[in-house]
Protein backbone atom coordinates (compact mmCIF):
# COMPACT_ATOMS: atom_id res chain seq x y z
CA UNK A 1 0.00 0.00 0.00
CA UNK A 2 1.20 3.51 -0.70
CA UNK A 3 1.89 6.00 2.16
CA UNK A 4 -0.59 7.84 2.08
CA UNK A 5 1.81 10.81 3.19
CA UNK A 6 2.90 10.93 -0.30
CA UNK A 7 -0.06 10.98 -2.00
CA UNK A 8 -1.16 13.75 0.43
CA UNK A 9 2.46 16.15 -0.31
CA UNK A 10 2.48 15.52 -4.28
CA UNK A 11 -1.36 16.68 -4.48
CA UNK A 12 -1.32 19.91 -6.55
CA UNK A 13 -4.24 22.16 -7.28
CA UNK A 14 -4.97 21.81 -10.87
CA UNK A 15 -7.01 24.51 -12.89
CA UNK A 16 -6.29 23.18 -16.95
CA UNK A 17 -7.40 20.10 -17.48
CA UNK A 18 -7.51 17.79 -21.30
CA UNK A 19 -11.00 16.87 -22.94
CA UNK A 20 -10.81 13.37 -21.74
CA UNK A 21 -13.82 12.24 -20.55
CA UNK A 22 -13.91 10.84 -16.74
CA UNK A 23 -15.60 7.37 -17.03
CA UNK A 24 -18.01 6.65 -14.85
CA UNK A 25 -16.75 4.16 -12.60
CA UNK A 26 -14.08 6.82 -11.85
CA UNK A 27 -16.46 9.33 -10.54
CA UNK A 28 -18.14 6.52 -8.39
CA UNK A 29 -14.12 6.16 -6.92
CA UNK A 30 -14.20 9.86 -5.69
CA UNK A 31 -17.81 9.70 -4.38
CA UNK A 32 -16.83 6.32 -2.49
CA UNK A 33 -13.90 8.14 -0.93
CA UNK A 34 -15.81 11.40 0.02
CA UNK A 35 -18.81 8.86 1.57
CA UNK A 36 -15.80 7.34 4.02
CA UNK A 37 -15.06 10.99 5.27
CA UNK A 38 -15.56 11.94 9.11
CA UNK A 39 -18.28 13.44 10.40
CA UNK A 40 -19.34 14.97 13.92
CA UNK A 41 -22.04 11.93 15.38
CA UNK A 42 -21.75 10.41 12.16
CA UNK A 43 -24.42 13.02 10.69
CA UNK A 44 -22.83 12.62 7.16
CA UNK A 45 -24.61 15.58 5.98
CA UNK A 46 -23.06 15.59 2.33
CA UNK A 47 -24.70 15.74 -0.89
CA UNK A 48 -22.28 15.81 -4.05
CA UNK A 49 -24.06 16.99 -7.04
CA UNK A 50 -22.17 15.60 -10.42
CA UNK A 51 -22.55 18.45 -13.08
CA UNK A 52 -20.85 17.45 -16.49
CA UNK A 53 -23.76 19.41 -19.03
CA UNK A 54 -21.68 22.09 -20.57
CA UNK A 55 -24.04 25.06 -20.20
CA UNK A 56 -24.32 24.07 -16.65
CA UNK A 57 -20.61 24.06 -15.74
CA UNK A 58 -20.66 27.62 -18.05
CA UNK A 59 -23.16 29.03 -15.36
CA UNK A 60 -21.47 27.83 -12.49
CA UNK A 61 -18.22 29.61 -13.82
CA UNK A 62 -19.72 32.77 -14.67
CA UNK A 63 -21.37 32.96 -10.85
CA UNK A 64 -17.87 32.31 -9.39
CA UNK A 65 -16.06 34.76 -11.76
CA UNK A 66 -18.34 37.31 -10.79
CA UNK A 67 -17.96 36.30 -7.67
CA UNK A 68 -13.84 36.72 -7.12
CA UNK A 69 -13.78 39.30 -10.05
CA UNK A 70 -16.31 41.85 -8.76
CA UNK A 71 -14.70 41.47 -5.02
CA UNK A 72 -10.80 41.62 -6.16
CA UNK A 73 -12.09 44.68 -8.75
CA UNK A 74 -12.44 46.65 -5.95
CA UNK A 75 -9.98 45.49 -3.25
CA UNK A 76 -7.31 45.94 -6.51
CA UNK A 77 -8.29 49.70 -6.82
CA UNK A 78 -8.79 50.19 -3.03
CA UNK A 79 -6.07 49.17 -1.59
CA UNK A 80 -2.63 47.65 -2.12
CA UNK A 81 -3.33 43.99 -0.57
CA UNK A 82 -3.26 42.21 -4.05
CA UNK A 83 0.49 44.31 -4.44
CA UNK A 84 1.39 42.69 -1.30
CA UNK A 85 -0.37 39.21 -1.85
CA UNK A 86 2.26 38.72 -5.01
CA UNK A 87 4.78 40.71 -3.98
CA UNK A 88 6.89 37.72 -4.28
CA UNK A 89 6.17 37.75 -7.87
CA UNK A 90 9.26 39.30 -9.18
CA UNK A 91 8.68 39.39 -13.00
CA UNK A 92 6.14 42.54 -13.85
CA UNK A 93 4.91 40.91 -16.52
CA UNK A 94 3.93 37.92 -14.52
CA UNK A 95 2.56 40.21 -12.04
CA UNK A 96 0.64 42.44 -14.14
CA UNK A 97 -0.88 38.37 -15.17
CA UNK A 98 -1.73 37.36 -11.85
CA UNK A 99 -3.67 40.60 -10.90
CA UNK A 100 -5.68 40.75 -14.14
CA UNK A 101 -6.69 36.89 -13.65
CA UNK A 102 -7.77 38.29 -9.91
CA UNK A 103 -9.40 41.15 -10.76
CA UNK A 104 -11.56 39.71 -13.72
CA UNK A 105 -12.07 37.21 -11.44
CA UNK A 106 -10.68 34.91 -14.81
CA UNK A 107 -8.91 32.71 -12.06
CA UNK A 108 -12.04 31.34 -10.70
CA UNK A 109 -14.15 30.25 -13.89
CA UNK A 110 -11.93 27.01 -14.39
CA UNK A 111 -14.85 25.08 -13.89
CA UNK A 112 -16.43 26.22 -17.11
CA UNK A 113 -13.56 24.02 -18.89
CA UNK A 114 -13.46 20.61 -16.64
CA UNK A 115 -14.98 17.82 -17.98
CA UNK A 116 -16.74 17.17 -14.40
CA UNK A 117 -17.83 19.58 -11.39
CA UNK A 118 -18.81 18.17 -8.12
CA UNK A 119 -21.08 20.64 -6.21
CA UNK A 120 -21.21 20.19 -2.62
CA UNK A 121 -23.59 20.99 -0.93
CA UNK A 122 -24.83 19.96 3.39
CA UNK A 123 -27.74 19.35 4.99
CA UNK A 124 -28.08 21.87 7.50
CA UNK A 125 -31.58 20.76 9.57
CA UNK A 126 -30.43 19.02 12.69
CA UNK A 127 -26.98 18.90 11.83
CA UNK A 128 -24.25 20.05 14.33
CA UNK A 129 -21.16 20.28 12.26
CA UNK A 130 -22.20 20.63 8.51
CA UNK A 131 -19.42 23.20 7.75
CA UNK A 132 -16.54 21.09 8.94
CA UNK A 133 -17.75 17.78 8.09
CA UNK A 134 -17.64 18.86 4.28
CA UNK A 135 -14.72 20.27 4.20
CA UNK A 136 -13.25 16.42 5.43
CA UNK A 137 -15.58 15.24 3.04
CA UNK A 138 -14.00 17.39 0.12
CA UNK A 139 -10.28 16.49 1.39
CA UNK A 140 -11.03 12.32 0.98
CA UNK A 141 -12.41 13.34 -2.65
CA UNK A 142 -9.43 15.40 -3.70
CA UNK A 143 -6.97 12.53 -2.31
CA UNK A 144 -8.39 9.44 -4.06
CA UNK A 145 -8.56 12.22 -7.19
CA UNK A 146 -4.86 12.47 -7.00
CA UNK A 147 -4.09 8.91 -6.29
CA UNK A 148 -5.88 7.84 -9.36
CA UNK A 149 -3.92 10.43 -11.54
CA UNK A 150 -6.88 13.04 -11.70
CA UNK A 151 -6.45 16.62 -11.10
CA UNK A 152 -8.66 18.89 -9.25
CA UNK A 153 -9.57 22.23 -7.30
CA UNK A 154 -11.84 23.29 -4.50
CA UNK A 155 -12.79 26.60 -4.62
CA UNK A 156 -14.89 28.25 -2.09
CA UNK A 157 -14.48 32.02 -2.65
CA UNK A 158 -16.64 33.11 -4.70
CA UNK A 159 -19.53 31.15 -3.58
CA UNK A 160 -20.34 32.76 -0.51
CA UNK A 161 -22.21 35.95 -1.16
CA UNK A 162 -25.59 34.87 -0.61
CA UNK A 163 -26.79 36.68 -3.17
CA UNK A 164 -24.63 34.63 -5.62
CA UNK A 165 -25.06 31.42 -3.92
CA UNK A 166 -28.57 31.82 -3.97
CA UNK A 167 -28.19 32.09 -8.00
CA UNK A 168 -26.18 28.77 -7.63
CA UNK A 169 -28.96 26.89 -5.94
CA UNK A 170 -31.35 27.60 -8.07
CA UNK A 171 -29.33 26.78 -11.31
CA UNK A 172 -28.91 23.43 -9.76
CA UNK A 173 -32.27 23.15 -8.11
CA UNK A 174 -30.70 23.15 -4.34
CA UNK A 175 -33.61 24.20 -2.22
CA UNK A 176 -32.84 27.93 -1.18
CA UNK A 177 -33.43 28.35 2.05
CA UNK A 178 -31.02 29.86 4.39
CA UNK A 179 -31.44 26.74 6.61
CA UNK A 180 -32.08 24.39 4.21
CA UNK A 181 -28.81 23.49 2.36
CA UNK A 182 -25.16 24.63 2.92
CA UNK A 183 -23.29 25.15 -0.73
CA UNK A 184 -19.67 24.93 0.11
CA UNK A 185 -17.91 24.53 -2.47
CA UNK A 186 -17.26 23.51 -6.10
CA UNK A 187 -14.84 20.43 -7.12
CA UNK A 188 -13.54 20.80 -10.92
CA UNK A 189 -11.74 17.58 -11.57
CA UNK A 190 -10.86 15.89 -15.24
CA UNK A 191 -7.00 14.68 -16.32
CA UNK A 192 -4.74 17.30 -15.99
CA UNK A 193 -3.39 19.22 -18.65
CA UNK A 194 -0.81 20.91 -16.34
CA UNK A 195 1.81 20.32 -13.59
CA UNK A 196 2.26 23.23 -11.60
CA UNK A 197 5.30 23.25 -9.36
CA UNK A 198 4.58 22.92 -5.55
CA UNK A 199 3.87 25.80 -3.56
CA UNK A 200 5.57 27.16 -0.59
CA UNK A 201 4.70 25.61 2.55
CA UNK A 202 5.23 27.02 5.87
CA UNK A 203 8.29 25.08 7.55
CA UNK A 204 7.40 22.38 9.90
CA UNK A 205 8.82 24.46 12.95
CA UNK A 206 6.94 27.06 12.34
CA UNK A 207 3.27 25.25 12.56
CA UNK A 208 3.90 23.26 15.59
CA UNK A 209 4.17 24.19 19.11
CA UNK A 210 4.83 21.70 22.26
CA UNK A 211 2.24 21.47 25.19
CA UNK A 212 1.03 24.66 24.86
CA UNK A 213 0.90 27.58 22.40
CA UNK A 214 4.09 29.39 21.38
CA UNK A 215 6.30 26.78 23.13
CA UNK A 216 8.54 26.09 20.20
CA UNK A 217 10.83 23.64 22.10
CA UNK A 218 10.04 19.69 21.87
CA UNK A 219 10.03 18.17 25.30
CA UNK B 1 -28.79 56.58 22.25
CA UNK B 2 -31.21 54.94 24.35
CA UNK B 3 -31.04 51.53 26.33
CA UNK B 4 -33.11 49.22 23.50
CA UNK B 5 -30.39 50.31 20.93
CA UNK B 6 -27.76 50.33 23.05
CA UNK B 7 -29.34 46.66 23.61
CA UNK B 8 -29.82 45.80 20.01
CA UNK B 9 -25.52 46.89 19.20
CA UNK B 10 -24.86 44.68 21.99
CA UNK B 11 -26.20 41.69 20.49
CA UNK B 12 -24.88 42.55 16.83
CA UNK B 13 -21.59 43.18 18.54
CA UNK B 14 -21.64 39.69 19.86
CA UNK B 15 -22.91 37.74 16.66
CA UNK B 16 -20.14 39.74 14.58
CA UNK B 17 -17.48 38.17 16.93
CA UNK B 18 -19.14 34.86 16.66
CA UNK B 19 -19.55 34.79 12.79
CA UNK B 20 -15.55 36.38 12.32
CA UNK B 21 -14.20 33.63 14.48
CA UNK B 22 -16.24 30.27 12.73
CA UNK B 23 -15.39 31.94 9.32
CA UNK B 24 -12.70 34.60 9.40
CA UNK B 25 -12.00 37.17 6.93
CA UNK B 26 -14.69 36.28 4.63
CA UNK B 27 -17.50 36.47 6.66
CA UNK B 28 -17.52 40.03 5.39
CA UNK B 29 -18.71 38.42 2.28
CA UNK B 30 -21.75 36.61 3.76
CA UNK B 31 -23.28 39.45 5.22
CA UNK B 32 -24.59 40.95 2.88
CA UNK B 33 -28.15 40.75 3.89
CA UNK B 34 -28.10 41.38 7.28
CA UNK B 35 -30.69 44.93 7.49
CA UNK B 36 -32.05 44.39 4.21
CA UNK B 37 -35.55 44.19 5.26
CA UNK B 38 -35.71 47.46 6.38
CA UNK B 39 -36.04 48.92 2.83
CA UNK B 40 -37.80 46.20 1.50
CA UNK B 41 -40.91 47.38 2.92
CA UNK B 42 -40.79 50.92 1.96
CA UNK B 43 -41.51 52.15 -1.25
CA UNK B 44 -38.19 52.49 -3.11
CA UNK B 45 -37.97 53.55 -6.71
CA UNK B 46 -35.83 55.00 -9.49
CA UNK B 47 -34.28 54.28 -12.81
CA UNK B 48 -30.95 55.54 -11.77
CA UNK B 49 -28.11 54.40 -9.06
CA UNK B 50 -28.98 58.32 -8.16
CA UNK B 51 -32.57 57.87 -7.56
CA UNK B 52 -32.42 54.59 -6.16
CA UNK B 53 -30.07 55.81 -3.20
CA UNK B 54 -31.37 59.18 -2.97
CA UNK B 55 -35.11 57.45 -2.57
CA UNK B 56 -33.30 55.11 0.18
CA UNK B 57 -31.44 57.47 2.11
CA UNK B 58 -35.00 59.50 2.99
CA UNK B 59 -36.33 56.56 4.06
CA UNK B 60 -33.03 56.03 5.89
CA UNK B 61 -33.63 59.36 7.42
CA UNK B 62 -36.88 59.10 8.57
CA UNK B 63 -36.57 56.28 9.99
CA UNK B 64 -33.64 57.47 12.25
CA UNK B 65 -31.16 55.47 11.06
CA UNK B 66 -28.68 58.12 10.69
CA UNK B 67 -28.39 61.55 11.18
CA UNK B 68 -27.05 62.70 8.01
CA UNK B 69 -25.87 60.10 4.65
CA UNK B 70 -23.97 61.69 1.99
CA UNK B 71 -22.82 59.82 -1.15
CA UNK B 72 -20.48 60.51 -4.05
CA UNK B 73 -19.39 57.82 -6.99
CA UNK B 74 -16.17 57.59 -8.61
CA UNK B 75 -14.13 55.35 -10.85
CA UNK B 76 -16.02 55.35 -13.65
CA UNK B 77 -19.15 54.80 -11.39
CA UNK B 78 -18.13 51.50 -9.80
CA UNK B 79 -17.22 52.84 -6.68
CA UNK B 80 -20.09 54.23 -4.40
CA UNK B 81 -19.15 55.96 -1.33
CA UNK B 82 -21.18 56.60 1.78
CA UNK B 83 -20.84 59.17 4.66
CA UNK B 84 -22.95 58.66 7.26
CA UNK B 85 -23.16 60.28 10.64
CA UNK B 86 -24.28 59.21 13.63
CA UNK B 87 -25.65 56.13 12.65
CA UNK B 88 -27.34 54.05 15.12
CA UNK B 89 -24.70 51.38 14.75
CA UNK B 90 -21.55 53.33 14.92
CA UNK B 91 -21.53 52.92 18.67
CA UNK B 92 -21.33 48.86 17.65
CA UNK B 93 -18.61 49.36 15.68
CA UNK B 94 -16.44 51.53 18.11
CA UNK B 95 -17.18 48.71 20.68
CA UNK B 96 -16.05 45.93 17.79
CA UNK B 97 -13.05 47.43 17.57
CA UNK B 98 -11.93 49.30 20.80
CA UNK B 99 -14.42 48.47 23.02
CA UNK B 100 -13.62 44.92 23.59
CA UNK B 101 -10.09 45.03 22.89
CA UNK B 102 -9.27 43.21 25.57
CA UNK B 103 -11.21 39.93 24.63
CA UNK B 104 -9.19 40.19 21.66
CA UNK B 105 -11.28 43.01 19.37
CA UNK B 106 -12.72 42.38 15.46
CA UNK B 107 -12.32 45.06 12.72
CA UNK B 108 -15.87 45.87 11.94
CA UNK B 109 -16.96 44.45 9.00
CA UNK B 110 -20.99 44.76 9.19
CA UNK B 111 -23.12 48.00 7.79
CA UNK B 112 -26.72 47.75 7.54
CA UNK B 113 -27.20 50.88 6.04
CA UNK B 114 -24.63 49.93 2.48
CA UNK B 115 -26.32 46.52 2.60
CA UNK B 116 -29.57 47.88 2.75
CA UNK B 117 -28.64 50.29 -0.03
CA UNK B 118 -26.63 48.21 -2.24
CA UNK B 119 -29.66 45.62 -2.29
CA UNK B 120 -31.91 47.81 -3.55
CA UNK B 121 -29.89 48.67 -5.53
CA UNK B 122 -29.14 45.05 -7.18
CA UNK B 123 -33.10 44.43 -7.26
CA UNK B 124 -34.55 47.61 -8.32
CA UNK B 125 -31.74 48.54 -11.17
CA UNK B 126 -30.89 44.81 -11.99
CA UNK B 127 -27.34 45.28 -11.11
CA UNK B 128 -24.84 42.21 -12.04
CA UNK B 129 -23.27 42.72 -8.52
CA UNK B 130 -22.99 44.60 -5.88
CA UNK B 131 -19.88 44.72 -2.64
CA UNK B 132 -19.29 46.20 0.06
CA UNK B 133 -15.64 47.02 0.02
CA UNK B 134 -14.65 49.02 3.23
CA UNK B 135 -15.80 50.56 5.78
CA UNK B 136 -14.40 53.12 8.18
CA UNK B 137 -16.27 54.04 11.27
CA UNK B 138 -14.84 56.80 13.54
CA UNK B 139 -16.33 56.75 16.67
CA UNK B 140 -14.96 60.10 17.80
CA UNK B 141 -15.99 62.24 14.65
CA UNK B 142 -19.33 60.50 14.74
CA UNK B 143 -19.09 59.23 11.42
CA UNK B 144 -18.37 56.56 8.93
CA UNK B 145 -17.21 56.40 5.48
CA UNK B 146 -18.28 53.39 3.22
CA UNK B 147 -16.87 52.34 0.22
CA UNK B 148 -19.02 50.16 -2.24
CA UNK B 149 -18.32 48.52 -6.02
CA UNK B 150 -21.55 48.30 -8.06
CA UNK B 151 -21.28 46.18 -11.07
CA UNK B 152 -24.21 47.15 -13.69
CA UNK B 153 -23.22 44.25 -15.82
CA UNK B 154 -20.56 41.72 -16.30
CA UNK B 155 -18.53 43.51 -18.37
CA UNK B 156 -17.86 46.09 -15.54
CA UNK B 157 -16.01 43.78 -13.04
CA UNK B 158 -12.38 43.76 -14.03
CA UNK B 159 -12.33 47.53 -15.12
CA UNK B 160 -9.89 48.81 -12.22
CA UNK B 161 -9.51 52.32 -10.78
CA UNK B 162 -7.40 54.63 -9.41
Amino acid sequence: MADILDIISSRRSIRRFTDDPVPDEVIDRLIEAARWAPSGENEQPWRLIVVRDPETKAKIAEIAKLGTGGRVTAEFSLSDYWQRHFAGVKNPETRARLFRTMYTGQASEFAGNAPVVIVVVGELDDMFDTPYDLSCCIMSLLLEAHSIGLGACWVHGPSVYPSLVKRMKELLKVPTGMGQYKLIATVSLGWPAESPKARDKKEFEDIVYWEEFGRKERP
Amino acid sequence: MDEKTTYFNDLLVRFEEIAYQELSGMIRAKVEYVGTDFLKSKKIEGDTVEKVVDSCIKEIKAGGLVEELTYSRAGGGLLLTFNVKNCIHLPMEAKLRDGLKNEGGVEPYLCPIANMILDRILNILKFEMVFKAQMEPDANKGECVVKCAIYESKEKVGQVWT
